[in-house]
């Protein structure tokens, strides 16, 4: 009933004012023509029940508030003529007569009658009334020491700066430059050796910022608006995964679906494209993991002992154990100097790279079957530590902190900030966990389906704003982080996914294992966006090679 | 095949006779009094490494249930059920609980239970009115 669309440009928008709103509610239609005179066409702003006029559908944009902004923004391209003719035009000044003359005095250097003028304008906060005069007169002594008038300046401070009461610490840095002025080159300027005043158009910025908006706009407010619906609408943009894509004030943004990895563009079985065969582990292999440079890797045997190859000549480099002790899980350090591992008498075990042990943090710190990360500080070592607890131990400041869950936690993934940790659970739920200062919860993930296997989680796409998963039924899942929707499910593999693996530099790459025996490697639906890109460092972990 | 998910429990440990995998401790028995078409069965508190089958009502000694049956996790083989819901207030104890077989699983002394052939017509037993 009166609906306006949004979309249509100002001059064409026409509210109906209230009376004609209540004759239309009468059943009783409008007979003057709507078309006619550039007048009829303005935005005729309906009443709010304040009273105050409002512009928009729905009510809540006050439009003095509204014209004074876009007035400011006009001054700020520099369409100085265009925004007095808006001030002139609409009837609302950006700024009162007062202050008008309070800016103009700034700029002048009128600084005594500046003061008067700031007392004038009827600020109800005292404090900021005296925190301006504070910033008025310490201009005002700085460009008196700039021309040299050493006794005025220390007189301002004295009769006028020191009573206000305000900020006795400046005050007394202030006295300080009188005697010597190449010390405030430390604070103020450190390129120059004397002391130098700031611009007096600097000095109205500080003074906008430190007043009410309402009695000075502040500065790019339309701009931060604008920016504020654009990054809200990015943030609910579910498929968002391109830089590529600008955003624009025309249309409010939407991604489609063809952003996000959806066909298979390469199926590997196993065999097709080995580069080595490494061999010398006599269990099967329980983790795997590449070295921060990539050229090594590391790889665990199930309770077996942990080995170190170099990638390109397939080498092993170096045996990792503890006798009498198998090993677990394994990682790396992130400057990849040291190797982390986890041992199936629950402790964890730090070496250096030629072998040498460092350290040991005995206790129950993991679990036989629990994965093991290093946070990118290299200070956090994470792992299941209960069957329904995970421990983030700083090594360094020997801190234990826990995530504590409900059900049994079978695998978990941290995100490339190493802020939040992705968590399976054995209730086929993955839970986000924000593992900054105190660990929250931020987010739940359901769809996909876990009764039997540890099936891996990752982040993934532009800024990590995906979480993939595998499933037992066969499908690769992927869920939108920040809302928590479902939106893909890829079909193609024969048998449980057992992990994802999101290419860290290619946001439009997933590669998943299965039961089926391939790899597949997912891509873009669109056959003409396909980038032919080498697949390095496309697969963190391996759920087991059997 | 994927990499299985297995818990490992510590202390007097009931695993599967066939594949060894951990399935519940003494500790968590509620009852020994209940029986099923092999003979005795248990009632644990907390059973592990087990999935579950579809939703059933059967009839039992005591009544009417919704029970699911479970299988091990490591080989597949049946190893008891879980009771969803019983019909009648005096059986509401056992939801959520779970019944292992005693022909079914290693006892923590390792010591397995040969089965008393009884012919019972409707599989499952029950029992226990505690």
């Amino acid at each position: 009933m009166g609906g306006v669309e949004d979309d249509e440009p100002a001059s064409k928008r026409m509210k109906l004012s209230s009376e004609e709103l209540r004759r239309l509610s009468n059943g009783s239609t409008i007979k003057e023509p709507v078309a006619g005179s550039s007048r009829d066409l303005m935005a005729r702003p309906l009443q709010s029940e304040g009273g105050e006029e409002v512009v928009g559908s729905k009510g809540v944009i006050k439009k003095v508030e509204f014209v004074r902004i876009i007035a400011k923004a006009l001054y700020s391209l520099g369409y100085i003529k265009s925004g007095a003719h808006l001030e002139e035009e609409s009837g609302i000044p950006l700024h009162s007569s007062v202050v008008n003359v309070f800016m103009r005095q700034i700029l002048e250097g009128n600084w005594d009658e500046s003061v008067v003028t700031l007392r004038n304008i009827g600020l109800t906060d005292e404090r900021t009334v005296k925190s301006a005069s504070f910033l008025i007169l310490e201009q005002k002594f700085f460009e008196l020491l700039d021309e040299e008038k050493a006794m005025d300046a220390l007189n301002t401070l004295r009769t006028e700066i020191a009573p206000l009461g305000v900020n006795d610490s400046r005050v007394r840095e202030l006295s300080s430059y009188i005697v010597s002025p190449s010390y405030c080159s430390l604070t103020r300027s450190p390129k120059q050796d004397t002391v130098r005043a700031r611009s007096r158009s600097k000095l109205l910025e500080e003074l906008q910022k430190l007043l009410p908006a309402t009695v000075m706009v502040p500065e790019g407010r339309l701009e931060h608006l604008v920016e504020q619906a654009l990054v809200l609408q990015r943030d609910a943009c579910m498929f968002h995964n391109s830089l590529d894509k600008e955003m624009s004030l025309y249309s409010d943004h939407q991604c489609g679906r063809d952003q996000i990895p959806s066909q298979a563009l390469q199926v590997y079985e196993t065999g097709v494209s080995l580069k080595h065969k490494l061999s010398g582990h006599q269990k099967p292999l329980s983790s795997v993991s590449w070295s921060p440079d990539d050229r090594q890797l590391l790889t665990c045997g199930a309770e077996e002992v942990v080995r170190l190859w170099d990638v390109s000549s397939g080498e092993c480099l170096h045996v990792y154990e503890k006798t009498g002790l198998g090993m677990v899980s394994c990682g790396w350090s992130p400057d990849g100097k040291w190797i982390f591992s986890g041992l199936n008498d629950k402790s964890i075990c730090m070496w250096e790279l030629d072998g040498k042990e460092l350290e040991c943090w005995k206790g129950q710190r993991t679990l036989k079957i629990s994965d093991l990360e290093i946070t990118g500080d290299g200070k956090q070592i994470i792992s299941i530590c209960r069957e329904t607890a995970i421990l983030l131990l700083d090594r360094e400041a020997k801190v234990e902190r826990f995530i504590e869950e409900d059900q049994t936690i079978t695998s978990f993934s941290l995100s490339r900030d190493s802020r939040f940790l992705l968590i399976n659970l054995l209730n086929q739920e993955i839970h986000l966990w924000n593992i900054e200062g105190d660990p929250k919860l931020v987010s739940k993930y359901r769809g996909h389906k876990r009764t039997r296997f540890i099936i891996r989680s990752c982040f993934g796409g532009l800024e990590q704003a995906f979480i993939a998963s595998g499933s037992e039924d066969s499908l690769v899942y992927i869920w939108h982080r920040g809302t928590g929707e479902l939106i893909e499910t890829l079909p193609g593999h024969s048998g449980a996914v057992n992990c994802v693996s999101w290419n860290p530099a290619n946001p439009h790459m997933l590669a998943s294992a299965s039961d089926d025996r391939t790899i597949r490697i997912w891509g873009l639906n669109n056959l003409s966006t396909k980038r032919k890109e080498p697949c390095s460092n496309g697969i963190h972990y391996c759920n087991g090679v059997y | 095949m994927g990499r299985i998910f297995m818990i490992t429990l510590e202390g007097r440990i009931y695993s599967c006779k066939h594949c060894f995998t951990h399935l519940a401790l003494l500790d968590d028995i509620i009852s020994k009094s209940f029986h099923c078409g092999h003979g005795k069965a248990y009632l644990f508190d907390k059973v592990v490494n087990i999935t579950e089958g579809e939703k059933e009502e059967r009839m039992m000694m005591t009544g009417l249930h919704t029970v699911v049956d479970i299988f091990c996790v490591g080989c597949g083989s049946i190893v008891g059920w879980k009771y969803e819901a019983a019909h009648e207030k005096a059986q509401k104890y056992k939801e959520g609980k779970f019944i292992l077989e005693r022909f079914k699983v290693l006892g923590p002394d390792g010591g397995n239970y040969l089965a008393i052939q009884e012919s019972l017509v409707g599989g499952s037993s029950d029992a226990d009115d505690a």
